[in-house]
């Protein structure tokens, strides 16, 4: 019997799909540029039917690609010829709602967006609040630690999960818990790629929805003004609930898609927005406007009602699309520097845009120091995607130079294995692939996923090599 | 000081090569030595490496105080959100070890969330690094966080790069109230955009600290403002017990019922004091005789999972277990 076929046996029939018409549109989630059609996609609807799963797939030697709504822009859920994906979306039930002590329990294939709809009614929300939140599912989240506008204030996912239940190869449940004692698993689960098992439940965070917010446009005619009144502020003792920077080519291209009054003349636009109670806010607002006046803002906005506030956030939350539009395909890609180093970074991105000749908009999460180049490229110009990718490597070596890291928000996947030789020597790595063994001693979890294989980081020229020693000499490498 | 982190490396190497078991001590003031261990003193690897006020970072060597830590950042009008208990010339170094956070665990987080990177020593004595210094990291497994509470059992971290804010200005109030009531109206105010940074219940009176600009709370019936001087008596909670009782720790759900035998209510009602003979029926329980001892409660497939960590960061075993 094949692994399709024990999977058939054990599950609906709907559950297993397995034709080339079926599988197509897992081939890939929203990282479209790398592309694989698995074995078969199973699609379970019950917690039994994964543990099930798991088993078969461990019987059969069969890699399993935990799958969420397919979201993720750094193809870590690219699935495998020989793999099959294991896709959470049926399990999309809100299992318990605690408004008192202000928690959500979840199963995986919720929607992010789904959780605070759901709790709205008490004045609650879930804070992490990725740009797919409309979409992306809590598992995926999870697996990322996805961050957001407003996690600078609220946190990534990490910050905003109690608990977690897990499954391993074997289909064997773990709860990893906050309360827990010794070495903190949960935190080391957030972020884990799908390489450490598989997520069942999760008990979220609710917060109080605050009072009142207003958001603050500035206008700059230097990035590097605009950098400064960002330091600024945070000086001031100001931590925003979002803090957004967009350059002159995503300004243009974001009001051009959706008018909504941003001074496309400018070299530099900034979005602040405060929130919490209505004294607090008012305090906030003027003090935040008065203090990008002094760092140099030419032209200011506050938001004066609710309607103001929103419709001055859809051009920014429309970045992305707006400067598609541009261009048959786009790469976003996602590093984090320190903020002063952000005009020399700028600086650079547009001399490695001019070597490559791709044209690049830059969006940033200005109070955490997040980045996201997109590079304009088109996929049906032979070799443009690999000019692409070289130059989307460059950004993140130059993140890495200037003190940051290669993904801020993004996770590694597929996508940044190459530059994760370049954040890490051979030494973590090695700790890293301990730290998957001890989870995952079969490797059948997302195999090949987020930490690079010491010989690729050989080959890379990356490897550490100390007093002429080669560490792991007894590796093969080739 | 790279010379005291060569030698510490070395101490750990030769500890490999005699089958030595080392137990790591700063000012040793909350996990108890073990008599068959030799000490690696943190206390003078000390000092802030680096501070970016506006990145809203600060690095520094494990072995700094937590005076020093809080009077580098208050001159720069920052601070730790997380509230470290100062149990006498404690590091930042043991308190991350122990993952101690304070009062305002339930609204500004705990201390593992602010741990954005580490530099260690690993059970073979190699320097590693992870994380790093920005707000925002996702690149391979969050070990800076995971290591939090691991009490000097599996590498010694040597650097902490923490996140910082700003420093705010605080005021308590209290309330005259029950027990119980007091821990349902503490989940209530919680759910609402009062700007909390506290909520505790101690000997009769409901405690609540708020942050910022914040409305009149002294319109409301009952309510009185008070000095902050209750969130250090509760961190750390010390308090004289009667002969034959013990002092527990529980986490609990914060919604959780009175509990007999209750000292304080702290951490939103997420954490209870008991004092009683016997260890209390509750999953999650940690003696706190003096000093601060493991719970060993964790099921099976956790603890061969932790095990198994342990060998990874240090298969020699040079690190005392937990």
């Amino acid at each position: 019997m094949s692994v399709i076929e024990a999977l058939k046996n054990a599950l609906p029939k709907a559950s297993v799909l397995a034709t080339e018409e079926q599988c197509r549109p897992y081939e890939c989630d929203a990282l479209s540029a790398y592309r694989e059609k698995p074995l078969a996609v199973v699609l379970p609807e019950t917690d039994d039917q994964v543990k099930q799963v798991l088993r078969i797939c461990k019987a059969y030697q069969t890699p399993v690609i935990t799958r969420g709504s397919g979201t993720g822009l750094a193809g870590g859920t690219l699935p495998l010829k020989n793999g099959i994906v294991l896709g959470l979306s049926k399990l999309n039930k809100i299992l318990k709602i605690d408004p008192l002590q202000r928690i959500a329990v979840v199963q995986p294939g919720v929607r992010n967006i789904q959780v605070s709809e759901a709790v709205r009614q008490y004045g609650l929300y879930y804070a992490p609040d990725p740009s797919s939140q409309i979409a992306c599912s809590i598992g995926g989240n999870v697996a990322e630690n996805s961050g957001g506008v407003h996690c600078l204030k609220y946190g990534l996912t990490v910050h905003n999960v109690n608990s977690l239940r897990v499954l391993n190869m074997d289909g064997e449940e773990y709860i990893f818990d906050e309360k827990d004692d010794g070495v903190d698993l949960l935190a080391m689960l957030n972020g884990s790629e799908g390489l450490l098992g598989v997520i069942v439940e999760i008990k979220l965070k609710l917060l109080p929805k605050p009072e009142a917010a207003q958001l603050v446009m500035a206008a700059f005619q230097s990035v590097n003004e605009c950098a400064e009144a960002v330091t600024a502020v945070l000086k001031q003792g100001i931590i925003p609930a979002g803090l957004e920077m967009m350059d002159k080519f995503s300004i243009q291209a974001a009001e051009d898609f959706a008018q909504v009054g941003y001074p496309t003349e400018a070299e530099a636009l900034l979005l602040c927005e405060v929130d919490g109670s209505h004294d607090q806010v008012q305090v906030d607002a003027k003090r935040v406007a008065d203090i990008l006046t002094a760092e140099g803002a030419y032209k200011i906005i506050v938001s004066q009602n609710e309607r103001e506030r929103v419709a001055l956030w859809q051009g920014r939350k429309n970045a992305f699309p707006a400067v598609g539009r541009y261009s048959p395909d786009y790469y976003c890609m996602d590093g984090t520097i320190p903020r002063s180093k952000l005009a020399y970074v700028l600086e650079e991105i547009a001399k490695l845009s001019k070597k490559y000749g791709l044209r690049v908009a830059n969006v940033f999460h200005a109070g955490d120091g997040n980045l996201h180049p997109l590079i304009l490229y088109d996929a049906n110009k032979p070799g443009e995607l690999a000019q692409t990718e070289r130059f989307g490597c460059d950004i993140l070596n130059l993140c890495v130079d200037v003190g940051g890291t290669i993904t801020g928000e993004h996770g590694v996947g597929v996508e940044k294995l190459n530059s994760m030789c370049h954040q890490y020597q051979g030494a973590e790595l090695e700790i890293f692939h301990g730290i998957k063994a001890v989870f995952d001693d079969t490797g059948l979890l997302n195999p090949g996923k987020a930490v690079p294989t010491l010989h690729r980081c050989a080959e890379l020229g990356h490897m550490h090599v100390h007093h002429g020693e080669l560490p792991f000499a007894h590796l093969e490498r080739f | 000081m790279q010379q005291q982190f060569n030698q510490m490396a070395e101490q750990i190497k030769e500890a490999a090569v005699d089958q030595k078991t080392l137990q790591i001590v700063g000012g040793g003031s909350k996990v108890p030595l073990k008599n068959d261990a030799e000490l690696l003193s943190m206390a003078a690897y000390s000092g802030v490496l680096s501070y970016e006020p506006s990145e809203l970072v600060i690095t520094v060597r494990a072995g700094t105080t937590l005076s020093e830590l809080h009077q580098v950042l208050a001159e720069k009008n920052q601070m730790v959100a997380f509230e470290p208990p100062e149990y006498g010339n404690s590091t930042i170094g043991g308190t991350y070890a122990c993952a101690l956070t304070g009062p305002a665990k339930p609204f500004r987080g705990k201390l593992r969330d602010y741990v954005l990177g580490t530099k260690l020593l690993d059970g073979q004595g190699r320097e590693l690094n992870f994380g790093g210094k920005m707000i925002k990291n996702v690149a391979g497994y969050d070990v800076s966080r995971m290591l939090a509470g691991s009490k000097g059992s599996m590498a010694l971290v040597t650097e902490l790069s923490l996140k910082v804010v700003p420093l705010v200005e605080e005021v308590t109030y209290r309330i005259e109230m029950p027990e119980c009531d007091a821990i349902v109206l503490m989940n209530q105010m919680a759910g609402t955009s009062l700007p909390l940074s506290g909520s505790a219940y101690y000997r009769g009176y409901f405690y609540y600290r708020v942050m910022g600009a914040h409305p009149k709370q002294t319109n409301r019936v009952g309510v009185e403002a008070v000095d902050n001087s209750i969130w250090q008596i509760l961190n750390p909670f010390k308090p004289v017990l009667q002969p034959g009782q013990k002092l527990w720790r529980l986490d609990v759900e914060s919604t959780n019922p009175c509990i007999d035998g209750t000292l304080a209510v702290g951490m939103g009602g997420t954490r209870r004091w008991i004092s009683s003979k016997n260890k209390p029926e509750h999953p999650y329980v940690t003696l706190w005789d003096d000093r601060f001892l493991p719970r060993h409660n964790d099921g099976k497939g956790v603890k061969k999972i932790k095990q198994g960590l342990k060998k990874v960061f240090d298969p020699h075993h040079v690190f005392k277990d937990l």
